[in-house]
């Protein structure tokens, strides 16, 4: 959940289709009157001011900008609307949005991860269905790649606005550290093994990790489960099919975990190293680790913390293949992008949707490119030789449109409450506090 | 005048005047009652119901409590908390009730080291905890070992900085407890031939022993509440083995925002520290009509 | 030992006169003697508690090129104040006064509703004086993170979500318990006979209070402001969960986001760390013994 570059879990949750009332005892309890003395300091809500909250890491610049822009547009006056961007530090973003939506200070408008990060708030009638307002504006309409557009959806209804680049997750490496140690990114799991015995005796870890936040490590799962089996693995769990983690590929890809860990391909305090606070980007920066297996963000926080490194030094491959895997090598996992959505309690409906527009703009696309991000708009394409590294920009476009397959970060398909405990026993697997098969069979248990 | 103070009749009545009603005590009772007791009711009523912050809460009966008793992860919680409480409370008191003794002392040396023992605590437990969380980086910090990925460094850190910031603080309760030791007893032991470790078992330790309680009482209700400590230092990890009880609730509740199971989980905890404070309060006598000179 | 009664400490203050000349003398023989043993661990615990502190200073002032390289045990070649700058210019001065706003406000509260409270339960003969003090004794060993989640829920009903109020009452109520206690405890200890004295002379109550009560229970309404304070300066769950915004963010908190802003900037998050002692610092240096006096009260004195 906490993560750089709004990759998080989502959340899920029972349906609730009243309103947010109290249960009887606790109104009893909550004497009435009392509720009558409050301040109403509040930040959100109230009057022609729309509050946007945004997970607030290097990239909310983009956001930062779209808000300037707006205030000043002509759309802002005739909806006499302001937007007041709030940025939640990322670590808390999902528990702070959780809390602020059930206060009178909720937000207007709300940055979020589409699919399961939504549910709940669908469910509690929390989230303004946007299907019909995006298909009568050509300019929402048109604005996005449909596929994005979709991915954010809940039983075919669109909820959010593609707010943010494409994030698949990249398989980076320290082009410095390849070329010292006369190495070629690896294009297959073998190949991967053997660049691991190479640089374990020249005393380089051979990948980065943040292990204390425990979605990087998820990420290894993901694409061993996807090289291993196909797309389909997964598929079944987030159905709903719990067994599904009973497949042998999952058993597989934890043990090629175990593998990895035991051979030190993480070095030996991957468990204390974080990506949120900078840690792990900075020991592979550094060289003190020649790969990074991250999301297509980490190209602009190398920029943001290391910009020589960035531009000189950082290279960037696929995923490789694993050898008797019948997983397609072309396919993606990680996140299609980030969602603005609105909350339909808001004052000023109108001046939100006009905000959420400009996120189909030329402007905002350019600012994403700027970035190092590559835009989800429909103009993207045309866009991406002005990009700080249209290289990277180019390998990362690419690789999304071919791949047949483009699975949802785990977390976030599962939502908040599965989610995090599946990230607790992806730590315990790690950390090889659990065995391969003992993995394996918690996970069955989690409901 | 005093013939009529002492006097029981004319006492009672005199004094009966001078006495304020109970009223002047329901301003505390009714804000006390709103903000603490009133929660505790509500966490209990919640606990009996399914809540995701959004929705009404409904209710599951004893699904919770029946899931509480299922978690292997709170017996987990349960004895990590028990385990930090008892390590804090050996560290603290050991540390602290000799030092405390030490600059009991009233040289010079004594109180300008006593002077900078006390620094820590200036600091919030927020800005102790990120001070070692720095200090501790893996790559980066002084000591560049993976502490707070093993669960035994982990565990320790966390007992670590909670001594680190406290231990001033109780060694100035012993300070104070060991200068009101009566001197004569030093005296006669000294002239029975006792030696001073002899001294400091049959005579500092006994008198000191409000003071033990005291400060006991302070490190189990204050380790209870090292939730930042662990958020900051380890967030629960490696893997679940330093998520206290405090720490298990906040997950329940704020990250998979299951504020009925949360809700059971911190009814337990209101009623084992309940259950706790009962026992403290009897041990110590805090509740007792004692002066609060007594018992240093 | 059995020579003599053992005293307690109300009586001591009588002791000295009679025993002085050898007291003097036999104190010196045990407290002045040297205790190689003792001066050896407090040595240690000396270089335990420096460390940590001068690594935070010398890594504060390290230039952002250096921190990912340099040994922070090494004091800084070229020592910048930039770091500090970052930090102030990262709203440090709103997240303080935020703080200090939120600790004078829980003092205030708890003191104008725990005296009169502590008043009545020693003072009043009724069984709902009693009642109202063990409702607080029970509460001394509740630890506040129990409460939160129905806190959370009373807190938005209230639409107080995102307040300073959010985060100044709670704190206020779980400070209440142990400020009774310190409180009653400071107030049994005043005579009776000066009450009595006071009733000849037909003082109300309240009268008495102010004019009796109050001046003498100093010591223990000190203890209770410092008490107070300190809850309030190192709250963190209540402004956590209760607040988002820029607007009533303190200081605990900023320091916890600083974590994530900053990341392996060590230098610039230990400057904020530092920044955030420099305060209660500069209390420490100028009122050292009413501090210390306070907080001995917390531990019962």
């Amino acid at each position: 959940m906490e993560s750089n570059r709004g990759r998080s879990t989502g959340s899920t949750g029972t349906a609730f289709s009243r309103r947010w009332v109290l249960g009887a005892g606790a109104s009893a309890l909550l004497t009435t009157g009392l509720s009558a003395c409050g301040s109403g300091e509040g930040s959100g809500g109230g009057g022609d001011t729309v509050t946007a909250f945004v997970y607030g890491d290097d990239a909310v610049k983009v956001q930062t900008a779209a808000v300037a822009r707006f205030n000043k547009s002509a759309a802002a006056k005739s909806t006499k609307g302001k937007v007041k961007l709030e940025k939640i530090p990322g670590s808390d973003y999902s528990a702070k949005l959780r809390t602020a939506m059930g206060s009178p200070s909720a937000p207007d408008v709300f940055f979020n991860w589409g699919g399961g990060s939504i549910k709940a708030y669908q469910e509690a009638d929390k989230i303004v269905d946007l299907t019909d307002i995006i298909e009568n504006d050509p300019v929402l309409k048109n604005g996005f790649l449909p596929s994005v557009l979709a991915a954010g959806d809940l039983k075919g209804r669109h909820y959010g606005i593609p707010m943010r680049g494409m994030q698949p997750v990249i398989l980076f490496y320290n082009k410095t550290v390849f070329a010292e140690q006369k190495l070629q990114p690896p294009t297959t799991w073998d190949q991967l093994l053997d660049i691991n015995t190479k640089l374990k005796k020249a005393k380089i870890t051979s990948f980065a990790l943040g292990g204390s936040d425990l979605w990087p490590e998820l990420m290894w799962l993901e694409y061993l489960v996807d090289r291993i089996g196909g797309p389909e693995v997964f598929r079944r769990i987030q159905d709903g099919d719990a067994e599904g983690w009973g497949d042998p590929a999952m058993l597989k890809a934890a043990e090629m975990v175990k593998q990895l860990v035991d051979d030190d391909a993480f070095g030996s305090k991957f468990t204390s190293v974080s990506y949120v606070n900078g840690g792990a980007p900075a020991v592979f920066a550094k060289g003190k680790a020649a790969m990074h297996l991250m999301g297509s963000w980490e190209y602009s926080t190398q920029l943001g913390k290391f910009p020589d490194f960035a531009k000189s030094s950082l290279g960037w491959a696929a995923f490789p293949k694993i050898e008797d895997g019948t997983g397609d090598v072309r396919n993606v996992v990680g996140n299609p992008t980030n969602y603005w959505s609105i909350n339909p309690r808001t004052q000023n409906k109108d001046a939100a949707i006009a905000f959420l527009k400009d996120c189909a703009s030329e402007a905002y696309a350019k600012d994403l490119v700027a970035l190092g991000d590559v835009p989800t708009t429909s103009n993207a394409a045309a866009l991406l030789s002005s990009a700080p590294n249209p290289e990277y920009a180019t390998f990362q476009y690419d690789l999304v449109q071919q791949a047949p397959a483009f699975t949802l970060s785990w977390d976030q398909a599962l939502g908040d409450e599965l989610g995090t405990k599946m990230h607790t026993e992806i730590g315990k697997l790690f950390t090889g506090k659990s065995s391969p098969s003992e993995f394996v069979s918690a996970c069955k248990g989690l409901k | 005048m005093s013939s009529t103070v002492t006097s029981g009749g004319g006492r009672a009545g005199k004094i009966r005047a001078g006495r304020p009603g109970a009223v002047w005590a329901l301003p505390a009772v009714l804000f006390f009652t709103f903000f603490a007791v009133v929660p505790m009711a509500l966490a209990f009523y919640l606990s009996f119901t399914k809540w995701d912050g959004l929705g009404d809460p409904k209710p599951v009966g004893l699904a919770n409590w029946q899931k509480l008793l299922d978690d292997p992860r709170l017996t987990q919680s349960l004895g990590i908390t028990v385990l930090l409480t008892v390590a804090s409370w050996a560290f603290q008191t050991v540390v602290a009730l000799l030092l405390g003794v030490w600059a009991a002392g009233r040289q010079r040396n004594r109180a300008v080291l006593s002077a900078i023992f006390f620094v820590p605590f200036l600091l919030s437990s927020t800005a102790i905890s990120i001070l070692f969380y720095a200090l501790l980086d893996p790559n980066f910090g002084i000591i560049q070992k993976d502490t707070l990925g093993s669960s035994s460094g982990a565990f320790l850190a966390i007992v670590f900085v909670g001594g680190w910031q406290f231990i001033p603080f109780h060694t100035l309760i012993y300070q104070g407890g060991a200068r009101q030791i009566p001197q004569v007893l030093y005296q006669a032991a000294a002239i029975d031939g006792a030696g001073r470790y002899r001294q400091f078992f049959s005579i500092t330790l006994p008198q000191l022993r409000h003071t033990i309680t005291t400060s006991t009482v302070l490190i189990v209700v204050g380790s209870l509440t090292y939730f930042e400590t662990v958020l900051i230092l380890t967030k629960g990890g490696p893997g679940t083995d330093t998520a206290i009880l405090p720490y298990l609730m906040y997950e329940a509740g704020f990250k998979t925002y299951d504020f009925g199971y949360a809700s059971a989980i911190a009814s337990a905890l209101v009623l084992a520290a309940t259950g706790l404070s009962l026992v403290l309060i009897r041990l110590s006598g805090f509740g007792g009509m004692r002066s609060t000179r007594e018992g240093m | 030992m059995s020579h003599d009664t053992l005293p307690r400490p109300t009586t001591t203050d009588k002791r000295p006169e009679r025993q002085r000349p050898e007291g003097r003398r036999r104190s010196r023989h045990w407290t002045r003697r040297a205790n190689p043993l003792a001066g050896l661990g407090s040595i240690i615990w000396l270089v335990i508690v420096l460390v940590p502190i001068y690594a935070m200073l010398s890594a504060s002032l390290t230039g952002p090129d250096k921190a990912l390289t340099g040994n922070p045990l090494k004091p800084p070649t070229d020592p910048t104040l930039d770091n500090y700058n970052t930090v102030l210019s990262s709203g440090f001065w709103h997240l303080l006064s935020n703080t200090v706003i939120v600790a004078v406000t829980v003092v205030g509260i708890v003191l104008v509703l725990c005296v009169p409270l502590a008043y009545v339960a020693v003072r009043a003969r009724t069984r709902w004086s009693g009642a109202a003090f063990r409702l607080f004794l029970l509460g001394v060993a509740i630890p506040a993170q129990a409460v939160v989640v129905p806190l959370y829920l009373l807190i938005a009903k209230l639409d107080l979500y995102d307040s300073l109020l959010a985060v100044i009452l709670p704190t206020a109520a779980f400070a209440m318990p142990v400020s009774v206690l310190v409180l009653t405890g400071t107030l049994r200890d005043i005579s009776e006979d000066l009450y009595e004295a006071m009733a000849l002379d037909g003082a109300s109550p309240l009268r008495m209070l102010f004019q009796l009560t109050i001046p003498l229970a100093k010591g223990g309404i000190s203890t209770v402001v410092i008490y107070a304070a300190l809850q309030a300066w190192n709250g963190f769950l209540f402004p956590l969960i209760f607040t988002q915004s820029d607007e009533p963010r303190v200081l605990t908190l900023g320091l916890f986001n600083f974590v994530s802003q900053f990341g392996v900037n060590i230098p610039a998050l230990l400057a904020s760390v530092v920044l955030s002692g420099i305060p209660i610092f500069a209390v420490y240096l100028v009122a050292r013994r009413a501090l210390i006096g306070g907080l001995m009260g917390v531990g019962g004195k």
